[in-house]
């Protein structure tokens, strides 16, 4: 009876990965080439032949190993991850805050929501950079194109899209209500009309700018990227 | 035959299809796929544990390892939470591609 680890590990030699992780592919391998080889004899072959059969199944060593590497490497989950989700994501966070700089420092005057009395705005005020948010559909719109041309799911799409609102969303839920505990000078009374026009202001209208242009890219490209990776197997 | 485009595409749907049913080693996996499609996806070893070991890094599967009736040591695949959310849209891809094609083709049931 042939030693099939003795075979997978000669024919891999050179397999560069961890050598407990080395050990567990040989002996995975090596299993299979006995069952193989077992059927083989089942039904009849020779020992010589059903080997020679059985090893037939490989015909380049050298591309198995290469493909057991690539596929067994855990840094390309890391660059898919990077592609499809991390650098969408920053490119949208970025983009977002640079426009909003820019529509600050040269755009003209924002539309600022409050009640007024006499003498001076009633908070809670809102201020609403209109400028900034008829500009976000484009953002979102790259950030579902770029997660989508990296093979993201729908899920690392949709993060992508709506990431530059994540820090807003941040401060209201946690920097706002830790704040109104801890400082005496905040007037609880108004906190919680505080929150919520401040959610709509920051996170919801945003957001649903961000998530116009993603979804308008997504129906364009949709179909097409259906086809491509169903294509690709991916 | 299927074309070998066609198979790259269909091989990662084959393989959760088939473990969806239950947890087997790499040998019977690709038995079971050669005779449910009676021979028209057939893996060698080469291209068949590539693919498991990108599936499992991906988290759609996952191995670990048991002692056969014979006494051997053999590598059983699962499918875990994440390859079950996978499966169905990619069984709805392919109905839809086989659809258009259908339709395209003109090609029906004998």
């Amino acid at each position: 009876m042939r030693d099939w680890e003795a075979v997978v590990e000669r024919q891999l030699n050179g397999l560069t990965l961890e050598p407990a992780e080395s050990a567990e592919v040989i002996a995975e391998l090596a299993a299979h080439l006995a069952e193989s080889c077992e059927e083989w004899r089942r039904q009849g072959m020779t020992e010589e032949t059903a080997a020679r059969r059985t090893l037939s199944q490989v015909e380049d060593w050298q591309k198995l190993r290469r493909l057991i590497q690539t596929s067994r490497k855990k840094e390309n989950v890391m660059t898919n991850r990077v592609k499809q989700f991390w650098l969408p994501s920053l490119l949208t966070l970025f983009l977002s805050m640079g426009l909003l700089m820019l529509v600050q420092f040269f755009g003209p005057q924002p539309w600022i929501i409050a009640r007024k009395s006499a003498w001076s705005l009633i908070a809670p005020v809102a201020v609403v950079y209109l400028p900034w948010l008829f500009s976000l559909p484009f953002v979102g719109a790259l950030g579902a194109y770029f997660s989508n041309r990296a093979g993201g799911s729908q899920r690392a799409m949709l993060s992508s899209i709506v990431f530059p609102v994540l820090p807003y969303l941040a401060f209201f839920l946690l920097a706002l209500p830790v704040t109104a505990i801890f400082h005496d000078g905040l007037g609880h009374n108004i906190m919680f009309l505080a929150l919520f026009v401040g959610l709509c202001a920051w996170v919801v209208a945003p957001a649903a700018a961000l998530l116009t242009g993603g979804a308008l890219v997504q129906v364009f490209l949709s179909r097409p990227l259906d086809s491509r990776r169903i294509a690709s197997g991916e | 035959m299927i074309g070998p485009g066609i198979k790259r595409g269909t091989a990662e749907l084959a393989v959760l299809s088939v473990l969806e049913d239950g947890p087997v080693h790499g040998y019977e996996l690709a038995r079971r796929i050669e005779q449910q499609t009676k021979g028209a996806l057939r893996f060698t070893l080469a291209a068949l544990y590539p693919m498991l070991y990108r599936m499992e890094q991906r988290g759609w599967i996952r191995g670990s390892w048991e002692i056969s009736q014979q006494g051997r040591r053999r590598r059983c695949y699962r499918l875990t939470p994440a390859g079950k959310t996978k499966l169905s849209p990619l069984r709805k891809e392919w109905s839809e591609l086989f659809y258009a094609l259908q339709r395209l083709t003109k090609v029906t049931h004998a």
